[in-house]
Formats: C-alpha cells, structure tokens, sequence
C-alpha cells in the first residue's frame, strides 16, 4: 500500500499539470475563437491519435518508430563521439586548436540551409537523418564536457603531480569523474537538440517520421495530426531528457539541484 | 609582441584559413558543379566586388544581421541566467516550468515559426523571439548545474555558520556558477547566430539569412556560401568574445592539461 | 526686412496647411506574398517605385511569404488585408471557416510542371509509374497532385514521393537522388543551372488538361466589407503593374532588383516565362485577372475530391466585383 501510494506521490501531481496545461490550451482556443486549420483543439488531437477511424490513416507507428529510432541512435552517437572526442581535446593541444574552430563554425551554420548539400552527401533516409542530426547535436556535449575536464580544482591538481600521477591517472581518476556536472548537464541539452535534429533531417529528404508528417499534415491544413506530431516529439525530448535527470539522481546523489535553501 | 606570443593567437585563424585552402582544392580538382558548391574564391568576389547583374547590398544585410544577433545574445543570456537563478532558487517554480522549457526546445523551430510569425507579425522583435527560442536552452541548464554543484561539504559549515538562503546564494551559489554560466554562453553564442539567421529565413526580407534563402531559391550559388561564410565568422568571433570575457573574468581559472 | 520675412512665413505655412487640409490620410494594406521573391512579384516593386500605389492612397507593406497555406493564415486573421495562395488552398481555407476570397487571378495558364533529365526516357506524364518524385510536402504541384493523377489515370501508390526541402528541388535533380521534380514552368531558368538545358526535360500539366487556378489575390472578407473602395484601387494598380511589367522586362527587373537581392539576368528570363500564361485567349478577350466561373467550379471541384466538405455554393469563394474596370486587356 506504501509502494503504491508513493508512486501515485510522484505521478499523481504531473498528471493534473498535464490535465491543466490541456484545459488551459482548450480554454485559449475558446477564448480567442482560434480556427481549426491555425490551433486544433485538444479533442481533435487526440482524435488524430486514439480513435480508430481517424488515427489509422496515419501509420503512426511506422512514423513514431522510425523517428523514435533516429534520435536514440543519434543521441548514443553524438554523447560517446562527443565524449570521446572532448577527451581528445583535453589531452592534445594540437587537437584544441584543430577541433575547436572547426565545431564552432560548423555550429554557427543552420543545418537547414545546408539541405541541398545533405541531400547531396547522404541522400535520404535513416542514417542521413542521424548524421543530420548528430551534426545538430554534439557541439553541446563537446563543449560541455571539454570544459568540465578542463576546470579541475588546482589545489588538487598541485597535490596529485606533488605525487608524480601520470597525465593519464589524472585523467582517469580526477578530471573525468569532476567532470560529471558538466557531461551531464552538456548530455540534457544535447537531448533535446538531438530530437530537433532528427525532424530538421526528416525536413531535408524524408518519406515517412513524425517530421515528414509534420510537413504533410502542414501542406493540407490539417492541423490535428501536425500538432499531435510535435507533441509526440517534444515528448520524446521530454522523455530523453527524464531520463539523463535519472542518471545524474543515481550518480550524483549529492548534488540537488532542488535543495537551494538547505544542504538536504 | 613576438613570434612566440602571437602564435597561439594565430592557431584559430590559422585552422581556418587551412579549412578554406581545402575547400578551394576539392572544388576545383574534383570539378564540383557550381550549382552544388562553388569555390570560396567565387563566393568572396561575389562578396567584395561589385556585380554585373545584381546589387546584393551586403552592408545593409550584414547590419540587420549583426543588430539580431548582438541583441539576441544579450536578451538571451539576461533572461535565460535569470531563468535559471528563478528556477534555482524555487524548487516549486522549477519542477513546474522545466518540463515545458524541454517541451518547447524539443520542437524544431521551423515548424513552429509561421505560429509565431502569425502572432507577432514580422519585424525585429519577432526575429530577436525566434533566436531566443533557440538559444535560451544551454544558458539555463548550464546556469542551473552551476547554481546547484556545491560542495557538500561547504554547505554543511555554511548551514552551521547559520547562513540565510539569500547568502548562501549570493555569496556561495553564484560564484561558484561563473565557469557554467560561461559554457552556457559559449553554446548559446553560437545558437544564437543559428536562431537569427533561421529567424531570417522565415521572417524576414533583410539579412544575411534572407540573402542566402533567396539565393537557394533561385540557384544563385556563390552568394550562398558568402552569407554562410559570413555567418560561421559570426558565430566564431562571439564564441571567441565570451572565450575572452571568460578570461578576463575568471582569470584564475586554469585551461588546458598541464599534468 | 521683418514684416516681409514674417509674410512669406506666414504664406509659407498657410500653403503647408492648405496641402495638409487636402491630403487624404493613406490606407495602409499589408500584402502577404505567396513565397520568397521571384519574377511574379516584379509588378508590385514597379507599382513602389513609379508610386501608382501612392497616388490611390495606398500604402502597402510587401510582406515575404512562406507559402499558400501561410498566406490564407495570415489574410484570414487579419494580419494581412490581401494576399497571394494558390487558388485550391484558400477554396479549402473557407470551407473550413477562413475568412478569405479570390478576388483576381494571376496566371491564367496552368503553371505547374514536371523536370526530369531526358535520357530517362520519359516523354509523357504517365511515365511517372514506378518513378521517384522529390516535392515539398506543401508545394502547390503536391496540394494538386492527386487531382492531376486521377485525371491522366495514373494512380497515386503507383509513385513515389520524397519530401525535400524546397532549397533542394534542383540538388536533387542534379544528382538524381530523384527522377522527377515538380516545379513551376516559369522556374525553368534555375532548373537549368543544376540540369543543362538540353539535357532537361519539361512537361508542363496544362497541356494534359489540368486546368485549375493557381496563383491568385486573396483578400479578407471584413476588410472587403468596410473597405471595398480600397481593395478595387489596389487590384487597378496591380493590374496596371502587370500590364506594365510585361511590357517592359528589363525595366521591371531593374527595379526588382533596387529591392532585393536577385540575380537580375535569371530573373528576366524567369519572368519572360511567366509572361507567357498571361497569353491566353481568355485574358485577351476578358483582360488580366478575369475569373472564369467554369474554371472556378473545376478549382473548387478539385478540392471537393480532396474530401473537403463544400456546402455553399461557387460563388462565396471567389467574387470578380474588385477587378478593374475596364480590365486591361492587350494583345501579347
């Protein structure tokens, strides 16, 4: 009974948000006498998703899994190669200086007016809108983390090299487990840039996704399933992003973002 | 000023200037059309001299640009630390607003900007709006890890030492953000560039976005890759400026691996 | 010295406020165009510069589009008094409670067509079968699509579709990531820079019978009822422009070209293309603009078959009473 009433503690309060966020979006709708074709009401979302007449003509699994999968592969892609190449950075000088310029110009590019090129190098499908969407992604991760392996205590960095340790001990004990704010913090942004990727890629050249049907419902007026698209992608951000909040709960337990007023 | 104290100043440009050198040679050895990517010494003439058969008046474009971007930048980092100071600061406030902040930087701008453009119209603001839409995110994240990544330990004596809520903030909380904060700029610089020239894509009939859209649209390549040049220049040299306030700021902090 | 100088002030104002007692104040219409700038949107720059829009009383902001569906949004909330869709889409808008109307037509002739390179050995549009096709989602030519298939018989699985960027229409052609594009006729010029020109097949859908409106003015209906007088001076202006216009490529480019940023050589021969769906026996006997009825009720069947509701009758979707009169009619 404890279980259960601490689950329904945790849920119970989002859930009526959510339920109040969805009155307030009907209630605007009302209100300011908003057409269909501009906002559709919450009902005719949920149309477009749940009734069986309306929902199956849109395969929304097909599009909901083909999307679902580009931005998981992407983010797993995009947290190692950003990882991987932040560490990089941190221990090569050289690479500082080669890597750096070259991801803050390709960052300050909008990968949507590079569409024709995309189109042109990847051509279209499932693994030209995770690059796309890696290329969207990673410079948060990178950014992130170089700098959580860079700002490591110097007191601490004094004592250890006081103790001979290696380049690569310190490294391995002390700059990466620091690090973790940073990483975490880069990986949450990083989610959600993920997700804009995917669609931005499915916006270049797509058949099918939740980023397709966007473009597709859009071209018909038909806001229902548009609008149902983007709530389903920004619950998929929403999601990624929980879930990276979980990680940083389990590994970093110390560090409560919430308890500003008190050490507990 | 000699060789020794410049070089490191000159690794950036030099990167740079190495990447352009590449891009000229493949053009031109692997005989790219110029409709898919011209060379970078076509773009720039198209920058720098004057053309026969169109008047692109990049000054005027560049202003427009460069007047977003500066004051998007400044809005965003304003408002997103403050955000991020609110959100610290409240744990109610932050349990109900996060979601929706992920909510809304999980939609990919463009498909939600003729929404906006419906509502506020064109004009600067609407254009100052979309880059905020997209760069708020990084500040107010980092800004928070920031606020929140105190030593357990500190806490403890300052609880002990009967420090106020407000004290432990300004004293303590703040301070100890400044290396965050300064990432979260770092990140949002470069979004913020993003954010304005999407902004002109969609809202706009000035800029440097407005030029490069057009010119996909009616083929015309070379003006393209001297708005994208343009741009990434943008992006890289506010980059380099919170890099430089940085320093300045927190000269203390150490960068790079020395052990 | 002073009481002359204190005459000529006071002449000096009396003429200010005379000019000022008779200056009517300006309307202002914001005018929401269809997409970014092309050739097309040439006569509203010429009607800016030689100040026709002034001389009415207009003061119109030229807004740059995002597309049709774009534009019946923002006629239809007001945000813009008049602006320019694809007709298929505002019919669809008023089904759906838009408050909008066609109120004059611009391209006469069916412009929508079809790119591809001619060694793939298409030569009819029913060739189609079995091809790829790379099309914006929202592009008119997809909006139209399903009406074109079913009228050449071609039935619509049998086609593949690709969404692209529209930026990409020609890369994609280009490099044959797809067989076939649609574009308008009139963008054959930047066609060709990504297929050469004898290389590039065209077919265009008038010639295969489609014959519904495309590009067209689209106003909103409240601003039409308190200010009908407004709207019938813009279209006189517009039209004058467009008679202008056609007349005079290279000026009118010219002065396009004071305003945007445009390649002004592509833009001539994009809007030499466009000249030519003025060039019908139906604008030479009725003047530029006229709405056919006949043609409108095919329009609108189009978007019934879609599976649009339409339960008022032709004429609440489009009305011919703001077209100038007499419409300006000559011979091409």
């Amino acid at each position: 009974m404890k279980r259960a009433a601490r689950v329904a503690k945790a849920v119970l309060p989002k859930l009526l948000y959510a339920v109040a966020l969805i009155a307030l979006w009907h209630g605007a709708i009302v209100a300011f006498g908003v057409k269909e074709f501009v906002v559709p009401s919450p009902l005719a979302v949920f149309e477009a998703l749940f009734s069986p007449a309306k929902a199956a003509q849109y395969a929304w699994s097909t599009h909901i899994l083909t999307t679902l999968g580009e931005i998981l592969v992407s983010f797993v892609f995009t947290a190692v190669f950003g990882f991987a190449l932040s560490v990089l950075i941190c221990w090569s000088s050289i690479a500082r200086s080669i890597a750096m310029p070259i991801i803050a110009v390709l960052n300050s590019l909008p990968k949507i007016a590079l569409a024709p090129l995309f189109l042109i190098w990847l051509g279209y499908g499932f693994a030209a809108n995770v690059t796309i969407a890696i290329l969207v992604a990673f410079f948060p991760v990178v950014l992130n983390t170089t700098t959580g392996l860079d700002a490591v205590d110097e007191d601490l960095l004094d004592l250890v090299r006081y103790l001979h340790a290696s380049k690569l001990q310190v490294f391995l004990k002390i700059r990466i487990p620091m690090s973790l704010p940073y990483v975490l913090s880069g990986l949450k942004i990083s989610a959600t840039l993920s997700v804009v990727g995917a669609i931005v890629g499915e916006f270049v050249a797509s058949s099918e996704g939740l980023g397709f049907l966007i473009k597709d419902s859009q071209a018909m007026m038909n806001t229902p399933p548009m609008f149902a698209s983007l709530i389903l992608i920004s619950a998929i951000g929403l999601g990624l992003f929980a879930s990276i909040a979980v990680v940083e709960r389990v590994f970093m337990p110390w560090n409560r973002a919430a308890e500003a007023g008190s050490a507990r | 000023m000699n060789l020794a104290t410049l070089a490191p100043r000159l690794k950036t440009p030099a990167v740079i200037v190495a990447l352009l050198a590449i891009w000229q040679a493949a053009v031109v050895l692997l005989k790219v059309p110029e409709f898919i990517l011209p060379s970078p010494l076509s773009a720039l003439e198209h920058l720098f001299l004057p053309q026969p058969d169109a008047n692109y008046n990049w000054g005027v474009h560049i202003r427009a640009t460069l007047l977003e971007i500066g004051i998007a930048f400044v809005v965003t980092s304003v408002v997103g630390i403050a955000i991020a100071i609110g959100l610290a600061w409240s744990d109610a406030v932050r349990r109900l607003s996060m979601p929706l902040f992920v909510f809304v930087n999980s939609l990919p701008i463009i498909a939600i900007a003729p929404i906006i453009l419906l509502w506020s119209g064109y004009g600067l603001a609407t254009n100052i709006l979309i880059a905020f839409l997209v760069s708020f995110f990084p500040v107010v994240i980092n800004t928070l890890a920031g606020l929140s990544a105190i030593d357990d330990d500190l806490l403890d004596l300052v609880n002990y030492l009967h420090a106020t809520k407000m004290q432990v903030f300004v004293k303590l909380r703040i301070p100890n953000s400044l290396p965050y904060i300064f990432t979260g700029l770092k990140i949002c610089s470069t979004m913020c560039v993003v954010g304005a020239i999407v902004g002109e894509f969609i809202a706009s009939d000035k800029g440097l976005g407005y030029i490069i859209i057009n010119s996909q649209y009616t083929m015309d390549s070379p003006p393209i890759y001297a708005g994208l040049m343009l741009v990434s220049l943008f992006g890289v040299s506010l980059f380099a400026l919170v890099g430089l306030a940085e320093r300045i700021l927190m000269p203390w902090a150490r960068k790079g691996v020395e052990a | 010295m002073t009481g002359l100088k204190a005459a000529a002030a006071a002449l000096f104002a009396a003429a200010l406020t005379a000019g000022g007692a008779s200056a009517q104040p300006m309307t202002k219409i914001d005018f929401q165009l269809n997409w970014k700038i092309s050739g097309d949107h040439a006569p509203y720059y010429v009607a800016i510069e030689k100040g026709w829009f002034k001389e009415e009383g207009l003061d119109v902001n030229v807004m740059i589009g995002q597309g049709s569906g774009f534009a019946v949004q923002m006629v239809d909330a007001g945000k813009a008094q008049i602006g320019i869709a694809d007709a298929p889409v505002p019919i669809e808008g008023r089904a759906k409670g838009a408050n909008v109307k066609v109120i004059g037509i611009i391209f006469d002739k069916h412009p929508n067509a079809m790119y591809f390179w001619k060694d793939s050995g298409i030569t009819k549009p029913q060739d189609l079968k079995g091809k790829t096709v790379a099309v914006p989602a929202s592009d008119g030519h997809k909006v139209m699509w399903p009406a074109f298939a079913s009228l050449i018989g071609v039935n619509a699985a049998d086609v593949k579709f690709v969404n692209i960027e529209p930026t990409a229409k020609p890369a994609a052609l280009g490099t044959k990531k797809a067989d076939v594009v649609f574009e308008l006729y009139t963008g054959k010029p930047f066609m060709e820079k990504a297929v050469p020109a004898d290389k590039l097949g065209v077919l265009l859908w008038a010639d295969y019978g489609f014959n519904a409106y495309a590009h067209s003015y689209i106003a909103n209906t409240d601003f039409l009822k308190s200010n009908p007088e407004a709207a019938r001076k813009f279209l006189k202006v517009v039209y004058r422009a467009w008679d202008f216009t056609l007349k005079n490529i290279p000026e009118s480019i010219e002065i396009l070209s004071k305003y945007h940023p445009i390649n002004r050589d592509d833009f001539v021969a994009n809007l030499t293309a466009v000249r030519e769906f003025f060039k019908t026996d139906r604008y030479r006997n009725n003047g530029i603009g006229y709405i056919d009825p006949a043609r409108m009720q095919d329009t609108i069947n189009i978007v019934k078959e879609k599976g649009v509701e339409i339960k008022t009758p032709a004429s609440d979707f489009y009305t011919a009473e703001f077209l100038p009169n007499p419409p300006y009619k000559f011979n091409f």
